[in-house]
């Protein structure tokens, strides 16, 4: 990829802040996941985007997972909604997490909807069904070892949809078995959570985006370093490779020029880029060159990015973040 | 009187020469007023233990929030014991014990700076070119503690390292400044030394007591008195450790206190309380979150609301809520408005505290901010009215007069009134 060539397309300021957005294939239509508690269906093909709402959660609403007709988004409420989104109905509401909804992800085959939240629990669920198939509990524990509340931040599945990855703040990252719900190796990413025990006596940070690579060998965890000054997510930008099968971590790239959390990966096809995004104050998207062992380009966004979706084999990059949707390109 | 006296370095650190050195140099004029009204409210055995929230709580993730409003961010509102009046969903524990407690939504303190906003909340004004004013605990360890008393009239923990050294006695001098425990929740220097067994310190005791009394037979000192009664509170603070030890508190009563720093420094602030202290701070840090806002309260808020909760239910229990105020109390609150690292910005306009138990109207809210939280819309007051609201709350007079050399210094300005709605 000529990452020189990568230019802004769109730049939509929003109201809100836009925490995931999915687009609609074949349609200028994306969907973002809002903080106003609503789903916003946005036409960005139009000069003034104006948006159609779907309401319905009573909280953030964080992430987002679109199959074939149907939308599934998660929210603080611990709901997940589905949404028709021929109609902009909705299907059904379900009850699904005691906490906040921290991530939701189809399968690649579209019929597995796995879920995760601050009680600590994945849930897998059919799709587009909405019934539960199991639950993967007992991993992560409710409590930080400082006796605060944990959270469970993200999940993800293999390319095949056998494997299906968790990690909660305190960096323990397990793989599970999706057809068994057997945990099947766990790695832990320490660095990424600060504990502060004798200036602020608080914690900051924790992985926030998962990704495995194509052929399922590599686990990639993005998060944040570790910070001082915890008022802030002061440290740079951190993505962490790990060869799980080993349980090994092999590789760790620091975004050298971005401060905060990396908040989305995702592996290019050939398996041999990561994409990741995310922010503090400031936002970027950047490309780690697995080939090559290093962070080939850092881009500098206008917001700090929460949510990202992926079209044509990463030619076309969509951003959602703190009031702002914006479409990466590469030219030519 | 610089309180350095007290200290033997900027961490206050507790020493028993520094003690006796300060308590025996008290030179303020005449503050021994109004003696009768005093003496009665030194009778009945009031106690103030403030919950220090550090670095500026957010008053939208506690007892203001604004579900839905564009500033709200994601937590919902719970109902109260009290019909009508919303908290955050963080304080579950507290929203079913409002009965005690009466919330503040409408401090406009016009400071939000860490430093010059945490001494305005801890004196209640700005200090004057001229004169540093005591802070809350150092002016009820001069109106509520008693004399003879052989336990401190002020404790303050901060054992966090960010936010320290805001508290201070000012004029009333290093007599009533804190006993600042920075390093551990136990005094340092107060133990017996092991060299001196308890046979040789007994007899050390004796002889200076025989050698006092011979000393002072045919002399009318003040300073002797004051000296000697320094040397009984110091005999007091050693025999007081055990106050500070958490150990000889039952299993069971730990537990529901819980396992956290600030959960053990909050019971260890009853025992004191019960055993006399008019005065403890527990310094809870650090809520300054500019980025992670939400993430931060999410740790920070329940365990707030899990210890205040468990400490009015014991006070309750121990039949000491009646005497007992607590008070949650920040520097400042927190912006309104969301910035990009998910964060709240210190925001002075529009904040919030608590008031429970001792002299106050349980179950009640006192004013109110506009719909986003960006402006107090009813009930607006400062830091001098809330001051002379817990004064009053106390059965302090909030106009009482201190005297420095001849200048009458009023506890709080001239003309400040406290807040009636608040006042049982």
């Amino acid at each position: 990829m000529n990452y020189s060539k990568i230019k802004v397309q769109k730049n939509i300021s929003r109201p809100d802040i836009v925490f995931d957005l999915v687009a609609i294939p074949g349609t200028s239509r994306v969907l973002l996941a809002s903080s106003d508690f609503n789903i916003h269906d946005l036409d960005i093909s139009q000069q003034k985007a104006e948006s159609k709402t779907l309401s319905g959660h009573a909280s953030y609403v964080t992430t987002l997972a679109l199959g074939k007709d149907v939308l599934a988004s998660g929210s603080y409420d611990g709901k997940i909604i589905l949404w028709n989104i021929s109609k902009n109905e909705k299907i059904k509401s379900l009850d699904a997490h005691q906490k906040w909804i921290r991530k939701i992800t189809l399968s690649p085959d579209g019929k597995i909807l796995a879920s995760v939240a601050d009680d600590m629990v994945l849930k897998l669920w059919s799709f587009p069904e909405g019934k539960l198939i199991r639950e993967m509990k007992g991993e992560h524990t409710p409590l930080t070892p400082h006796h605060f509340q944990s959270m469970l931040y993200a999940c993800t599945f293999n390319s095949d949809g056998s494997l299906v990855a968790s990690a909660d703040k305190t960096g323990h990252v397990v793989v599970w078995e999706t057809k068994s719900g057997k945990k099947v190796a766990s790695v832990e990413a320490p660095i990424m959570y600060t504990w502060d025990p004798s200036a602020r006596r608080h914690s900051i940070g924790g992985p926030r985006s998962l990704a495995f690579s194509p052929d399922s060998k590599y686990l990639a965890v993005g998060g944040t370093g570790k910070i001082g000054n915890i008022d802030h997510l002061e440290a740079n930008a951190r993505i962490e490779v790990f060869e799980w099968q080993k349980q090994e971590k092999s590789r760790e790239f620091i975004i050298d020029k971005h401060k905060g959390l990396v908040e989305f990966l995702e592996f290019h096809p050939d398996g041999n880029i990561l994409l990741g995004a995310g922010g503090a104050g400031e936002g970027f998207i950047c490309f780690v060159d697995l080939k090559e062992n290093k962070v080939a380009h850092q881009e500098k966004a206008q917001m700090n990015v929460h949510g990202v979706f992926t079209q044509n084999k990463m030619t076309s990059i969509l951003a959602g973040g703190h009031h702002r949707v914006m479409e990466f390109q590469f030219e030519g | 009187m610089s309180n350095r006296q007290f200290c033997g370095s900027m961490e206050h650190f507790v020493s028993r020469r520094g003690f006796i050195g300060s308590a025996a140099g008290l030179s303020i004029g005449s503050f021994l007023g109004q003696k009768a009204v005093a003496e009665e409210i030194k009778k009945q055995g009031k106690s103030v233990i403030m919950l220090w929230l550090a670095g500026g709580a957010s008053q939208l993730e506690t007892w203001d929030p604004k579900p839905g409003a564009v500033t709200g961010g994601p937590f919902r509102s719970i109902q109260t014991s009290t019909p009508g009046i919303q908290i955050s969903e963080l304080m579950p524990k507290m929203a079913a014990r409002l009965k005690d407690t009466c919330i503040i939504r409408s401090l406009n303190t016009k400071n939000a700076d860490h430093g010059s906003g945490a001494q305005l909340m801890m004196r209640g004004r700005r200090d004057d070119a001229a004169l540093k004013f005591p802070d809350l605990g150092s002016v009820i360890a001069r109106e509520l503690g008693k004399p003879d008393s052989p336990v401190p009239d002020y404790v303050s923990f901060y054992l966090q390292t960010e936010g320290r050294n805001f508290a201070g006695s000012g004029f009333l001098g290093a007599r009533y400044g804190p006993m600042e425990l920075s390093k551990e929740a136990m005094p340092e220097n107060v133990s017996r030394l092991d060299q001196i067994s308890l046979e040789d310190f007994h007899d050390r005791q004796a002889l200076r007591d025989l050698w006092s009394k011979n000393f002072s037979m045919g002399r009318n000192s003040g300073v002797l008195a004051s000296h000697e009664q320094a040397y009984l509170r110091v005999n007091g603070l050693m025999d007081s450790k055990k106050l500070f030890d958490v150990t000889k508190e039952s299993q069971k009563t730990r537990d529901k206190y819980g396992p956290t720093q600030f959960a053990e420094q909050v019971l260890i602030a009853r025992r004191l309380a019960e055993a006399g202290v008019p005065f403890v701070r527990v310094g809870r840090a650090w809520w300054d979150s500019h980025g992670q806002n939400f993430e931060t309260h999410q740790e920070l808020v329940p365990e707030l609301d899990h210890v205040m909760a468990t400490l009015l239910d014991d006070l309750a229990e121990r039949g000491m809520l009646k005497n007992t105020m607590v008070i949650t109390l920040s520097e400042f609150g927190r912006t309104p408005s969301i910035n990009a690292s998910l964060g709240r910005d210190h925001f002075a306009s529009a904040w919030s505290c608590s008031i429970s138990g001792c002299g106050v109207v349980g179950g009640s809210v006192y004013g109110k901010t506009d719909a986003k939280g960006d402006k107090v819309a009813e009930g607006e007051i400062g830091a001098a009215r809330l001051f002379a609201t817990i004064y009053k709350a106390l059965g302090i007079n909030p106009q009482k007069n201190y005297y420095v050399g001849s200048r009458p210094v009023p506890l709080t300005d001239p003309g400040t009134e406290p807040v009636k709605e608040v006042l049982a």
